[in-house]
């Protein structure tokens, strides 16, 4: 299949286009010029022959043709004039000196009128010529002269053709040259043009070229760095470059998003390895009797159990990064779900001397939300709650609607005030775990949480609140389904 | 020696510290960054194994802040973070020494061994006073060719005192570096098992290499002949 190509097209068009003008050009100069020779011989042609259509005269019952004798003045408008005259009624011709005893074609217009025309000479040139009727004129004394013999003849019973002809063989050649040259510089005009276009079209096309090039010759290492614009890329391309980066970059964010959770899971997956390495070395380091091998198996069942563990949570946080797929989301109420998923911390809760303060009221709260992701939020939520308040203590929940989201708020007291609360949601941050029951988090819950609050098109910060921390779940608020 | 382990990771922390305890040191460790940073400041440890993601100060706050107060001491940097980054900027604050987990615990104690002999300024792993030779990779003693048998005190003792061959080194020292903190017995516990020591270096009639510096302490170099 032949690809489409914009150099093939644009010389096509600028061809046919310029073609076309051409044409077109030329043959309004041709027309132009022809109609303006032909015009000045047919003026001519009908000069001479109103000259000599005055030339017939009738006189002592005879038609005289006073051609010779009567062009005084306009003589020079006949002088190598080619004419003819014939009597219509007895069909007795008179032909002018030039045509010696050849003929012109006898002919004339509807009813006598003047018709210009073509015609060829006995000697094969071209030629223009007029053919009309006339009528002889009677001076007025040979009208009373008439009377006087009794025999009056009325000149309209005697119609005369007269063709008047001009060889037109200066205005054909000149036409012919001019055919020719209008031909032949249109020609040169099309073949000039056709380079000029195809350089141009080449100039123009070679940024496309170089940006092809540059995407064709990136290596495999710099597949997402923006495209280097230069300063006189047209604007045309501008555009469309500059929307390429921008897919670039976002491309780039993606590959960027999926090295740090590599680099994350790496890192995050090394510690306990490492505890698990740690462990089999130390066994084996040395012959131990077997209470002291079923204390380092049990540390590595432990460590194992944590890696699951982790494995799992970064297994949730890579499904998170993508945003939720809107057939997930549903309209739900808020508030039983903070309860519900409350109940799987409470027992610990009240063992760590913390209790929940349920500050959402007794109306429903609807939110339109991913309900399994909005259950890793609260679960994570609440897990941090309880490992990390200082207990006794009160951990409070409370919903409360802001333009057109709900907030979520879940706070709880801590031992020492939190300063730079963003540092929460970096991966892998933990807080000071030997005052906590906190020893088997592993830093990407909040992490986690925050992804899954921005895949369901909400938000999670976290803020002071009195002498705790108070971490605001965002999101979008639902009317309800049954009103 | 006495060394500091400072890792949240439990399994971790207490691996290590196991190994290097049955390596032959005195092992303390903690969990959290503020703790470890105190212990740092305060335990005159010869050599610490520091984790950079802690709970509380990171481990690059802590080697930081012991650079900025001048603390000597050796720091072994154990760590996750594998990049060059990160080791650049780990080694460019002031740590001795960098070791990505997961790690053989054999190559940490080698690394540990490497900064005690750069701490005291020797090249060869092996230490020599006169006739007397202590390998602290086999953790063995010969004194003219004899192999003497050391208790694990005794011995951590006299590599101490190897360690700082030709330098007086007092009793408190001795007492920080070399014995676990809660060693039952007398005031003089020091001067009892230095006395132990000579008992086993100075068998048949060999000239005593731990000389005694009275108010001073003890300097374990060749005899004057």
């Amino acid at each position: 299949m032949k690809v489409p190509s914009i150099r093939r097209s644009l010389l096509l068009r600028c061809g046919f286009g310029v073609g076309g003008l051409l044409c077109l050009l030329s043959a309004a100069i041709y027309l132009l010029v022809e109609s303006s020779l032909y015009g000045e011989l047919d003026d001519s042609i009908k000069q001479t022959a109103a000259i000599l259509s005055n030339q017939v005269e009738l006189e002592n019952d005879t038609i005289t043709y006073e051609w010779q004798e009567g062009l005084g003045t306009n003589r020079a408008l006949v002088e190598g004039a080619l004419f003819q005259f014939w009597n219509d009624s007895t069909g007795a011709t008179t032909r002018s000196p030039a045509l010696h005893w050849r003929d012109l074609p006898l002919f004339h217009g509807v009813g006598g009128a003047p018709l210009l025309r073509n015609i060829r000479l006995s000697d094969g040139h071209h030629a223009r010529a007029v053919g009309l009727r006339i009528y002889p004129f009677v001076l007025p004394e040979e009208v009373a002269a008439m009377k006087a013999r009794g025999n009056p003849i009325d000149p309209a019973t005697l119609p005369q053709t007269l063709v008047v002809a001009r060889d037109a063989e200066p205005v054909h050649h000149a036409l012919e040259r001019l055919r020719w040259m209008l031909i032949v510089g249109s020609l040169l005009t099309l073949g000039l043009g056709f380079l000029l276009v195809e350089r141009a079209v080449r100039v123009s096309l070679r940024p496309i070229h170089e940006l092809a090039t540059d995407v064709q010759e990136r290596a495999g290492h710099r597949l997402d760095e923006p495209l280097a614009l230069p300063e006189d890329l047209p604007g045309e391309l501008r555009g469309l470059a500059t929307h390429f980066n921008l897919l670039l970059s976002r491309v780039a964010a993606i590959r960027q998003r999926e090295r740090d959770f590599i680099r994350h899971a790496a890192h995050e997956l090394r510690t306990p390895i490492a505890g698990l390495r740690a462990t089999t070395d130390l066994a084996l380091s040395q012959e131990r009797d077997a209470v002291a091998y079923a204390g380092h198996l049990a540390a590595c069942q432990k460590s194992a159990l944590e890696l699951g563990e982790l494995v799992k949570r970064l297994s949730a946080l890579a499904r998170i990064g993508q945003p939720a797929s809107p057939a997930a989301l549903e309209i739900l109420d808020v508030t039983v779900l903070v309860r519900e998923c409350w109940k799987s911390f409470a027992v610990t809760a009240r063992e760590r001397g913390l209790i929940l303060a349920d500050e959402c009221g007794p109306d429903p709260v609807f939110v339109m939300v991913d309900l399994a992701l909005l259950r890793i939020v609260f679960n994570n939520l609440f897990d941090n709650a309880v490992s990390y308040a200082a207990a006794p203590g009160i951990v409070r929940v409370s919903t409360r609607k802001v333009g057109g989201e709900v907030e979520v708020a879940i706070a709880n007291p801590t031992l020492e005030p939190i300063t730079d609360t963003s540092r929460l949601f970096e991966p892998l941050f933990r807080r000071e775990s030997s005052r906590h029951d906190a020893g088997s988090h592993l830093g990407i819950g909040l992490t986690l949480s925050l992804d899954a609050a921005r895949a369901m098109g909400g938000s999670l910060r976290a803020g002071q609140a009195g002498d705790g921390i108070e971490l605001l779940v965002a999101l979008p608020a639902a009317v309800d389904p049954a009103a | 020696m006495r060394l500091l382990v400072i890792e949240d990771h439990p399994a971790l922390r207490e691996g290590v510290c196991q190994f290097l305890r049955e390596a032959g040191f005195l092992v303390d460790s903690e969990s959290g960054g503020e703790e470890g940073l105190w212990a740092a400041q305060n335990g005159g440890y010869d050599v610490i194994l520091l984790d950079l993601m802690l709970p509380g100060i990171d481990g690059m706050s802590i080697l930081r802040r012991l650079r900025a107060q001048e603390n000597p001491v050796h720091i072994l940097v154990i760590s996750a973070r594998d990049g060059l980054e990160d080791r650049l900027e780990a080694l460019d604050a002031g740590a001795d020494d960098y070791l990505v987990k997961p790690f053989p615990l054999a190559e940490a104690l080698a690394r540990v061994r490497a900064l005690l002999r750069r701490s005291y300024g020797r090249k060869s792993p092996v230490m020599r006073t006169a006739d007397l030779e202590i390998d602290p990779i086999r953790r063995s003693v010969a004194r003219g060719g004899r192999v003497i048998e050391f208790t694990p005190l005794e011995y951590r003792l006299l590599e101490y005192l190897a360690y700082r061959a030709g330098e007086v080194v007092s009793r408190t020292d001795i007492w920080e570096h070399v014995f676990e903190e809660g060693t039952g017995g007398t005031s003089n516990i020091v001067d009892v098992y230095v006395s132990y020591l000579r008992k086993k270096l100075n068998a048949e009639d060999a000239p005593d290499l731990i000389q005694t510096r009275r108010g001073h302490g003890y300097v374990l170099e060749a005899p004057v002949s």
